[in-house]
């Protein structure tokens, strides 16, 4: 039997991280996949193909929209769908290969197969050809992801009641998607298909899209995706979904408790995502998850309630997001080696990449509200900013909390082009606890985009921005 | 009520301790016997649990070095939980709390009174005279300042403040005091720490940005992990940053404050920087004493090592035939460990000085055979004991190295179990190691060094043949064991190991 000091079961970025990791501080490490390639939900199903899409997408309704005021006259662009999720295809299997590679160079083992627990201290891989081998660890990190999740009212097919999954190789384009569930992930697909000229329909719960975040962000990105022709029905509780031939049929209540029904040639369904340890026998190592799917960890070590087996990302608690598996992978690494890092899980980014792009860190405005802390509120909006016009991208705006007595940023949130790289300034400042008037003090290239953070901080600190 | 927890009397030897963690924060209610902390002395590590239900305030911090009878923390007893509260929350609007009943203190802050005790000196030094106080009765003294000079039989030595606050003398100059006994007390906190938030005082540092300094001593992300891993707290380092934030730099250079006294007048601050590829790190406190032991050994005995070879070949033969049955039926795997303990025990019956240990003027012959077994711990050198090791079985033999190696990794020994041995083994061997002169394991008087088997030609019987064969170092005390008596033993040892039926048959 092999015996290593490190196995991390499943290769998404909370794990080939921690397995990366974990060898550069030399332990002798293995990584267990379920799939034939590397790099889980978000380089293969999740953020890394809907980028490259959304990208696409955004080519195309450029071309199709503002090359003309550009200068720029070509005959009607069309789209190839097929040549879209072919590129896509490529942009995926590169990056599989460069994790394989990271894998050799830092002399992982990679196991391909199922990684389910033996004991404790034993991860069994079973092969696809049915074969089976039992490798021991004095650490195991459980980073398994998650998988979306279904409704049982929802009968997903797969060819018209779509997820995610599938909505990222489609071989049409949708005359009409109907989205269940205005949240990140249908806020994304959504508005690649619009983009690419279906009507979109959104269905939501909640009373906005992407209700989690700051309420000003959902209302502006409702604004921006409105102009594409786009749908709205908030507050509405879907109540049924069904195929007949190729329509879909989505009857959904609003909170008055009248129905409507909306019918489509296509239904995605983002509703979220639930953590995924199928097949994992965590019975035999004496873990059990939660009634949400989760594995409970320490706050201190990640370590779950068995010493020595660790859990990171989308299985523990917390955001559903890459970067915070990536730091959470990180962690239970020097944690092993007897380090003592830390993760200030309130300054984890949020992002949306929408066009134009969402991004946030730290407090909301009605967190702050709730929790009762005096706070003063700066915005800037785009349109004002030389470099927005220029582009033509004049869509949105960057709204910044800070503390009323001490000028301190609380939370900063942006909606607009690039906002995802943006947003990387504010949690710098909110590492060091910058204030809003240190960050206004800083020199911001010009013309840049960022200039609206240094322009918001302004307004935050003394309603004094420049341009406004 | 406050119950002051002091660092209790462990054990004879133990004058201080290190806290390594704290099971509980500051501020937690603790229940009776709830583990507290964990204390960590040059041998062993224990629990600390509450002397009473309360709410905890910590005063030793972890990684802080305290001497037996300082106190470690408070536990604040009854249901005046409320009062906590208002401390910091002073200037503030009144919290609806009732006073505190009887409480003549000025609501300035949270004030303690911490006893200046003689700290333990030295082992044989019971008790100190006080020459000299550098400081009065209502001065401020401030933290690590020298408050006096004391004297004991063997050599003068300073004392530093250990808290900042007001200065209260007990024991005046000249007054003898013993080991634990107060010599004066030192009123921390109040007003003077209470006047921090006044706007009056104009803070030294400018505030170069913002309306205030809340992120004073705010650590950077780096600096924070750094000050983590050394055990130090972001409150007791000064930052260098802009509004006075901890830098990495600010990190790497803070030092842990010490709070034990030191003969050597100031301990030289930090290094300014770590050029190159070198690492600084404190010795923990069984380093610092096995290093201590180690040099007095060297400096206090007549050692010297005499060396043989046994010829494993009958052991392993044994050893080879009998293994299975051996473990199947005593549970327990047959190693090499038991045939040397037992043989060690054969032979120090018949040389009683190797079993011997000196007193004064006076040799202690022990009719018991004790062995100390050195083992590898995660945090250095441990020697559990195997008690009459004389009367044990060779599976008995093997079943205590097992129990005690297994609890030596867990650094689950008790002190009991680490002291009072008559004779040591150590085996370099498992590291490879060819050859090597052990140091004797005071107060001890001789040590057995077993090292690796390598397979060497010898000559049996006329023939060139290839054996088994393993070096023997006895490092010996020469004031009470001659060359005969220790080279008679390592000998002897040869012949019950080249011929094992020699330990049954007991010739």
């Amino acid at each position: 039997m092999q015996d290593f000091d490190v196995v991390v079961i499943g290769s998404g970025p909370g794990g080939y991280v921690s397995a990366i990791r974990s060898a550069q501080l030399g332990f002798k490490v293995a990584i267990v996949e379920k799939y034939a390639v590397m790099g889980g939900t978000c380089l293969n199903v999740g953020c890394i193909p809907s980028k490259a899409l959304l990208d696409s997408s955004e080519h195309y309704y450029n071309a199709v929209h503002s090359f003309q005021e550009h200068g720029i006259d070509i005959a009607k662009p069309k789209v190839n769908l097929g040549q879209m999720i072919k590129r896509k295809a490529g942009v995926v299997s590169n990056l599989n290969a460069g994790i394989s590679y990271l894998m050799k160079k830092n002399k992982i083992t990679t196991f391909h197969g199922l990684g389910s627990f033996d004991s404790a201290k034993t991860v069994k891989v079973t092969k696809e050809d049915g074969s089976s081998e039992v490798i021991s660890a004095k650490n195991i990190i459980i980073a398994t992801g998650s998988k979306p999740t279904i409704l049982p009212f929802i009968p997903v097919d797969k060819e018209r009641i779509i997820t995610s999954t599938e909505a990222l190789k489609m071989t049409e384009i949708p005359k009409h998607l109907i989205v269940i569930g205005a949240g990140v992930i249908g806020a994304e697909l959504g508005s690649v298909y619009a983009r690419l000229g279906s009507k979109v329909s959104f269905v939501e719960f909640a009373d906005s899209m992407i209700p989690t975040m700051d309420k000003t962000m959902g209302k502006e990105l409702q604004k921006s995706i409105a102009k594409m022709g786009a749908d709205f029905y908030l507050s509405h509780k879907v109540t049924s979904a069904a195929v007949k031939g190729k329509e879909v049929t989505v009857k959904a209540q609003d909170s008055a408790g009248k129905e409507v029904e909306i019918k489509g040639d296509y239904c995605l369904v983002c509703i979220g995502r639930r953590p995924y340890t199928d097949g994992l026998n965590l019975a035999a190592a004496g873990l059990t998850a939660d009634e949400r799917g989760r594995i409970a960890v320490d706050e201190h070590s990640l370590q779950t309630s068995v010493p020595g087996i660790y859990a990171i990302g989308d299985v523990v608690r917390g955001a559903m997001l890459a970067h915070k598996a990536e730091e959470e992978g990180t962690f239970v690494a020097e944690v092993i080696a007897g380090q003592k890092p830390h993760i200030n899980y309130n300054l984890i980014p949020g992002v949306v990449y929408t066009w134009p792009e969402v991004a946030a860190v730290g407090k909301t405005e009605q967190e702050l509200k709730a929790a009762g802390i005096a706070y003063k509120e700066g915005s800037f909006p785009f349109k004002a900013l030389g470099r927005a016009i220029a582009s033509m991208d004049v869509d949105g705006l960057c709204k910044v909390l800070a503390d009323a007595n001490t000028d301190e940023i609380l939370g900063v949130h942006i909606i607009g082009a690039r906002a995802a790289d943006m947003i990387a300034e504010a949690v710098v400042a909110m590492e060091f606890r910058a204030s809003a008037e240190d960050v206004a003090r800083m020199s911001h290239a010009h013309p840049t985009y960022t200039e609206a953070m240094k322009e918001a901080c302004l307004a935050a600190t003394a309603k004094r921005a420049i341009h406004a | 009520m406050a119950i002051e927890m002091k660092v209790p009397a462990v054990g004879e030897s133990i004058t201080e301790v290190t806290v390594a963690t704290w099971n509980k924060k500051e501020g937690d209610h603790v229940k009776l016997d709830e583990v507290l902390c964990e204390l960590e002395s040059d041998k062993a590590t224990f629990e600390l649990p509450a002397e009473a239900e309360g709410v905890l305030h910590i005063v030793a911090k972890e990684g802080d070095v305290l001497p037996i009878g300082a106190i470690i923390c408070t536990i604040e007893a009854g249901g005046a939980t409320a009062s906590v509260k208002v401390a910091d929350a002073a200037p503030a609007a009144a919290v609806a709390a009732p006073a505190p009943v009887a409480a003549p203190a000025p609501a300035a802050g949270p004030t303690t009174v911490l006893e200046v005790k003689v700290p333990a000196v030295g082992e044989s030094i019971t008790e100190v005279t006080v020459s000299v106080w550098n400081k009065k009765t209502g001065d401020s003294v401030s933290l690590d300042e020298v408050l006096c000079e004391l004297e004991s039989d063997k050599a003068t030595f300073e004392l530093p403040a250990e808290s900042a606050g007001v200065l209260e003398i007990v024991a005046e100059s000249g007054t003898v005091v013993p080991i634990g006994g107060i010599l004066a007390k030192i009123t921390v906190g109040g007003s003077v720490s209470a006047a921090a938030p006044a706007p009056a005082v104009a803070p030294s540092a400018p505030a170069s940005s913002g309306d205030a300094n809340y992120a004073a001593g705010h650590p950077s992300p780096a600096a924070a992990k750094i000050l983590d891993e050394k055990g130090i707290s972001a409150a007791s380092v000064a930052g260098s940053g802009v509004g006075g934030r901890i830098t990495k730099e600010d990190a790497v250079s803070a030092v842990k404050p010490a709070s034990a006294p030191s003969p050597a007048a100031s301990a030289p601050v930090a290094p300014a920087a770590l050029a190159g590829g070198t690492r600084r790190e404190k010795m923990s406190s069984l380093r610092k004493t096995v290093a201590r032991r180690l040099v007095a050994v060297k400096n206090e005995t007549a050692m010297l090592t005499t060396f043989n070879e046994v010829d494993m070949k009958p052991v392993m033969d044994l050893r080879g035939k009998y293994k299975d049955k051996f473990k199947e039926k005593h549970g327990v795997g047959l190693g090499f460990m038991s045939f040397f303990t037992k043989a060690v025990c054969v032979a120090l019956k018949e040389f009683p000085s190797v079993n011997a240990k000196i007193d004064g003027d006076e040799i202690v012959f022990h009719d018991y055979c004790d062995i100390s077994i050195a083992v590898s711990a995660p945090k250095g050198l441990v020697v559990p004991v195997i008690r009459s090791a004389e009367n044990l079985s060779l599976a008995g033999i093997e079943s205590e190295v097992v129990r005690l190696a297994g609890k030596a990794r867990e650094n689950k020994l008790s002190l009991e179990e680490m002291s009072g041995g008559t004779f040591t083994i150590t085996n370099g061997g498992v590291f490879g190691s060819m050859l090597s002169t052990p140091i004797i394991n005071a107060p001890q008087v001789a040590i057995l060094g077993m090292h690796n088997i390598v397979e060497r030609p010898v000559v049996v019987d006329g023939q060139i043949v290839v054996r088994p064969i393993m070096y023997l170092a006895l490092s010996y005390d020469h004031r009470i064991i001659d060359g005969r008596e220790s080279v008679s033993f390592l000998v002897r040892l040869k012949q019950l190991l080249e011929d094992p039926a020699r330990l049954l048959l007991d010739i």
